[in-house]
């Protein structure tokens, strides 16, 4: 029996063992087309719990694509991809998943708090068709100011968040994501257009996120000071990869709850 | 004030007006967000047409008006969800045949021009009790929709595809932001006429961000905006004998540049307070160096 993927698993000990779970991300034969051109040729991809994969590769490889693909952001024109077991159409176990886009999209220029965009973090928590007025308020509140603290961003939680700095916002979307207290990270190019003073200080709060064994996937340019915490990486060129390497053993693979603490 | 208080009309004119500028902004702010501000303007057209059908077979219009703007609120949803390209033309296509529509099915009526006036300029001084009702059950219901689905409406408006990858029924969420707009423009119509409805929907939003460092204060100042100015505007209309619906849009205009002048203010101020608080290093969570707390970028 397969372990249902809506639940998390430190809520309801899994039936078998660990190693024999569906792993967060497995692509198979998995193609993109956009207008025609193949944009991912043919990937197989999979990523187990503990892993933190870093997909590189020069700018339109197709870095963006793949994990958007993984997420089922963007459709697979052949192959296929699932999520914990689950083709991303069906999936609903989505409060497991944290993304983090590129960037913090301006929209129509409404303003948002940092506190505003970090506490919809906690959306994904919420039941498919119960709004998440009827969430349970104090759970929220603590996660958002974990998730603020962590981030060091909590004397900027009433700032408007875009008018803070690129590494600043950068840290408001990976505090989003914290706070819906993911097991699996997907973060698109965290360190883009982040200076390196800042580079530093995203690489200390990620190493707090890997290190409580979560399982991280990242995009990004080159590794620069997130080297350390890579357990593997994906190299893509022209929409295929080229090359896979396992930097080192990943310790948190084989253990049994799967699940930081 | 209380001169025209004297007269149910106005009475009613009053509560009427209090109801719009409250619900108005406040889908208004999502619809800004999401970049659609010109979707109260097509949504406006195409509620033309659903008034003709309702005066030719001599049912309600506002009823006529509700049925048809919903479903081509629907429909532009799902064109725009379906083709990125193409969508920007076929909403003109509706939008015209809307407006087109209209015009044809209201002369079909024998309609007089005055009728069609009313509903393109609004004539909220010619408001009954009955329509006060209907009026304020769907203010009931949009406001209802807001707060039962505000922090999901928030997310989608900012960023769809984190939205969909935090599991929102995105494609619900979007229908339900576009027939929630559409039935805004339904009660705004009687009081502002459908080609000047938007403007209470984007307009006080536009004068509140200029001030506000959130969305939701950003809602709740766009809902005050839209209180104020049409009420005054309404006021302001009995008191000079001008027409309700550009008084009340003029008056938010005004209020729109006051918040401009006010906000650059503000901004400036704050900037130079930055500039200061910049040599105070911030108090920073574990790990995360305090020093990079301290920039802010932008004025």
């Amino acid at each position: 029996m397969k372990h249902d993927p809506t639940l998390p698993l430190h809520d309801a000990p899994p039936e078998k063992t660990p190693t024999e779970q569906a792993p967060p991300f497995a692509m198979t034969g998995g193609v993109v087309r956009r207008d025609g051109r193949e944009v991912l040729a043919d990937v197989g991809l999979r990523v187990g719990t503990g892993d933190v994969l870093a997909v590189l590769g020069p700018n339109g490889a197709g870095k963006s694509t793949l994990v958007k693909a993984l997420l089922g952001l963007v459709p697979l024109a052949a192959g296929r991809t699932e999520i914990y077991g689950t083709p991303p159409a069906r999936f609903r176990g989505w409060r497991r998943i944290g993304y983090v886009p590129q960037r913090l999209p301006m929209g129509g220029g409404v303003p948002a708090t940092v506190r505003e965009v970090v506490s919809s973090g906690r959306l994904g928590r919420r039941s498919r068709w119960r709004p998440a007025v009827f969430n349970d308020r104090a759970a929220d509140r603590a996660a958002v100011d974990r998730a603020l603290e962590t981030l060091g961003l909590t004397g900027h939680a009433r700032d408007s968040a875009h008018l803070l700095s690129g590494g600043q916002q950068q840290r408001v979307l990976i505090a989003r994501a914290l706070a819906g207290e993911p097991d699996v990270f997907v973060m698109d190019e965290p360190t883009a257009g982040v200076d390196a003073r800042s580079q530093a200080a995203l690489a200390a709060a990620l190493r707090e996120l890997t290190g409580a064994g979560r399982t991280v996937v990242l995009v990004t340019h080159e590794l620069g000071p997130l080297e350390p915490l890579i357990t593997r990486t994906v190299e893509l060129g022209h929409g295929r990869i080229v090359q896979e390497t396992t930097v080192r053993e990943n310790p948190a693979r084989d253990t049994a709850t799967g699940r930081p603490v | 004030m209380s001169g025209m208080l004297q007269y149910e009309f106005m009475r009613i004119a009053l509560v009427m007006a209090v109801l719009i500028g409250l619900t108005a902004p406040a889908v208004g702010t999502f619809i800004v967000q999401r970049k659609l501000s010109l979707l109260g303007d097509g949504i406006g057209h195409i509620a033309l047409t659903g008034i003709g059908l309702g005066l030719l077979t001599s049912t309600s219009p506002v009823l006529g008006a509700l049925v048809v703007s919903v479903l081509g609120a629907v429909a532009i949803e799902v064109l725009r969800a379906r083709s990125r390209s193409g969508a920007d033309v076929a909403l003109a296509l509706l939008f015209y045949g809307g407006l087109a529509g209209g015009v044809i099915l209201t002369n079909a009526n024998g309609g007089s021009g005055t009728s069609l006036q009313s509903y393109l300029f609004g004539s909220i001084t010619s408001v009954t009790v009955t329509d006060l009702y209907v009026v304020a059950g769907l203010a009931a219901a949009v406001l209802g929709v807001v707060a039962l689905f505000g922090r999901e409406l928030f997310l989608l408006c900012q960023d769809e595809e984190v939205a969909r990858a935090s599991g929102l029924p995105v494609r619900f969420l979007s229908v339900l932001i576009a027939a929630t707009a559409a039935v805004t423009v339904v009660i705004s119509m009687r009081a502002i006429g459908l080609l000047l409805v938007s403007a209470l929907m984007i307009v006080p939003v536009a004068a509140a961000q200029q001030l506000t460092r959130g969305f939701r204060g950003t809602m709740l100042a766009a809902m005050a905006t839209g209180v104020l100015s049409a009420v005054s505007g309404l006021a302001g209309s009995f008191q000079y004998d001008l027409p309700p619906g550009p008084s009340i849009v003029l008056l938010a205009l005004a209020l729109f540049v006051a918040a401009v002048a006010g906000g650059t203010l503000v901004r400036r101020r704050r900037a130079r307070a930055g500039t200061a608080a910049e040599n105070v290093p911030a108090a920073a969570g574990p790990g995360v160096e305090a020093r990079v707390d301290a920039e802010v970028m932008g004025g």
